[in-house]
């Protein structure tokens, strides 16, 4: 598959800028049966697109018009062809744009301080060497945009902090259902989501759970303590609303060191008083991650239905 | 609690059941969102909600807006044409500069302006291809398609208030979340919730009554509890076991089969074709398993 990549650039420059004519055709893309998954992992599974590509029509150069419509009903254009990978576990392929924009780059580079001597560089080498090193720029750039297009599976290994240890913390005089309750959630939000921890906080029991960096001078049954201190330095008593931070730069004490995105969950009632609602908090659920834009939108949704369980019934 | 009255779960969302859902749109930018207002699913982007001043005594971080991700996420199609343009743009760029410099169009490596055209080419052939790539794998959008029946709410008059609290917690966390619009949970032989849209039986407007005994006779239920796992029935109209769940609204477009231990089953309804991702379907098997285990209480 390596080969057919190269193939295909090397085919390109060596005719001569002539564009093979199957890459580029303006007609329209039918359905086609699935792929097998190649195993390249960033891509989730394919559904075909519905939409012609008029867009392509300026661009491709062979294909004469009436051809096209009288063969669009056979022709497929298998796009999927060009999905590839290498093999090699833990290799991404979706970032190979940025490892060739890099090379390419620096091999410009060398190009211009390494070929010919400086007297010699033409205006027109100067125009070429400045287009390339845009492009080299944008190709590095277009992976972190390809992260946020639809149907980008986001990366769900989830790497250990060093020094934080798996802590299992749970106040003692709650009822046993909440301690369920508390139990069963935690556990769903570490396997379902892309979080390394959690803790949630409800009326004055605190449940931990995961990989957090507690100070190792405290004693085993202060540790609690510890956390509660935490949270009153933060204030997150009173939040209404969830705050999602997926590029965490600055992080709370409470937070393990390796956190690069996390999310705070407002268990949040209403209280139907005389005039209007208001929403009073019950507690939080806090989630964090190791890797950034750690949640999408539908783990948010579903991060709030899990919330949502420990929310005190007034009128129950 | 008596029959038929249900303990109406404080709605936080403001739209009620009874309202048509907005057709799901790009993903919410708001990192703001505020749970006292349902989100819009529209394309405009969610402003940051002024309630911050109600925060209280919240002290920490305010996170700060996304432009990037929200403008990719809006224009997805604009963005995955984008590297085609300036591939081939970049292209052409390099074919007019050798003309009009008059160097003679022969793509070799011997001096550094070929070179350097070479390397251009391969940097403009990778945005092509990449370009190319984002438009197979684009996602199909499918639309959500409205079920034809009736609403209804009915729950086992019979069960401890906590049960009950739990099957709406259900309810409410899966039509919020995913794509359900109907939900039928049997356990021990009955039918303990119905909820969701649902047929309307034909003489009267309400909605139909499960007849248990066949359903827990056909094959998906048979099947179901066998394989003690769940089933997804992405597309329900090629299913011809489609027959053995007529209660659903006929055009339900996807269902989810999950069974609760050995006795029970729930039956979950979605507007649109695969409408459940597989982020969906953990969460459901994890869901039956806390009811499940709620329910042999």
């Amino acid at each position: 598959m390596y080969a057919f990549f190269l193939q295909i650039c090397s085919n390109s420059i060596k005719s001569g800028l002539r564009m093979s004519g199957t890459a580029l055709s303006p007609f329209p893309l039918i359905p086609f049966s699935f792929p097998p998954d190649i195993g390249n992992k960033s891509y989730p599974l394919t559904k075909f697109p519905t939409r012609k590509l008029k867009s392509l029509a300026k661009i491709s150069c062979s294909r004469s018009d009436n051809s096209s419509h009288s063969t669009s009903q056979q022709q497929q254009l298998n796009l999927s062809v060009l999905r590839f990978t290498f093999g090699i576990p833990g290799l991404d392929e979706s970032y190979l744009p940025r490892w060739i924009g890099y090379a390419f780059g620096s091999l410009l580079l060398l190009n211009h301080f390494g070929g010919s001597d400086f007297s010699a560089i033409t205006p027109a080498q100067l125009r070429t060497e400045v287009l390339g090193l845009s492009l080299a720029a944008f190709s590095i750039v277009l992976p972190y945009l390809g992260k946020f297009l639809k149907g980008a599976t986001p990366n769900n290994e989830k790497s250990i902090p060093e020094g934080a240890e798996p802590i299992f913390l749970m106040s003692q005089n709650i009822p046993d259902t909440l301690k369920e309750d508390l139990a069963w959630g935690t556990y769903v939000l570490l396997r379902n989501t892309n979080t390394i921890s959690v803790l949630i906080f409800i009326q004055d029991a605190l449940c931990v759970r995961g990989y957090w960096n507690t100070p190792k001078d405290i004693p085993k049954d202060q540790v609690h303590d510890w956390f509660e201190k935490e949270i009153n330095k933060t204030g997150l008593f009173d939040l209404r609303e969830t705050l999602y931070f997926p590029q965490a730069e600055e992080l709370w004490e409470i937070l393990p060191r390796g956190t690069r995105s996390f999310l705070i969950q407002p268990v949040l009632h209403t209280q139907d008083s005389s005039s209007d609602k208001t929403e009073m908090s019950d507690g939080f659920v806090l989630l964090a991650s190791s890797s950034t834009y750690a949640y999408s939108s539908k783990d948010r949704a579903w991060i709030r239905a899990v919330a949502n369980k420990f929310r005190v019934d007034a009128t129950a | 609690m008596g029959a038929g009255t249900l303990i109406r779960p404080t709605p936080l969302k403001s739209s009620p059941l009874s309202q048509q859902r907005p057709p799901p749109g790009p993903p919410t930018p708001g990192y703001h969102s505020s749970n006292s207002i349902s989100i819009p699913r529209s394309s405009t982007p969610v402003k940051a909600s002024s309630s911050l001043n109600s925060q209280g005594d919240y002290r920490g971080p305010k996170p700060k807006r996304e432009w990037v991700a929200d403008w990719v996420s809006q224009n997805d199609d604009v963005v995955r044409s984008l590297p085609i343009y300036v591939g081939g743009l970049s292209l052409l760029a390099v074919l007019v500069n050798r003309t009009i410099s008059g160097i003679a169009p022969v793509a070799d490596a011997s001096s550094s302006q070929s070179r350097a055209d070479l390397l251009t080419l391969g940097l403009a052939v990778t945005n092509i291809l990449n370009g190319l790539v984002w438009l197979s794998i684009r996602p199909k959008s499918v639309s959500a398609v409205n079920p034809e029946g009736v609403e209804c709410q009915s729950i086992c008059p019979l069960l401890p208030d906590f049960i009950s609290s739990e099957l709406l917690w259900v309810w409410e966390s899966l039509s919020d979340a995913t794509c359900c619009r109907s939900l039928i949970i049997v356990y021990d032989k009955r039918v303990i919730l119905q909820i969701g849209f649902a047929t309307a039986s034909s003489n009267t407007h309400d909605a139909v009554v499960v007849d248990v005994d066949k359903l827990m006779k056909g094959s998906l239920y048979q099947g179901a509890l066998k394989s003690k796992s769940q089933s997804y029935l992405a597309n329900l109209s090629l299913y011809p076991a489609k027959s053995e769940l007529p209660f659903l609204p006929p055009n339900t477009q996807a269902v989810i089969l999950q069974p609760l231990g050995d006795k029970g089953l729930a039956i979950i309804g979605g507007d649109m074709i695969r409408g459940f991702t597989t982020s969906d379907q953990a969460w459901i098997t994890l869901v039956g398993e806390k009811l499940d285990a709620t329910l042999a209480k």
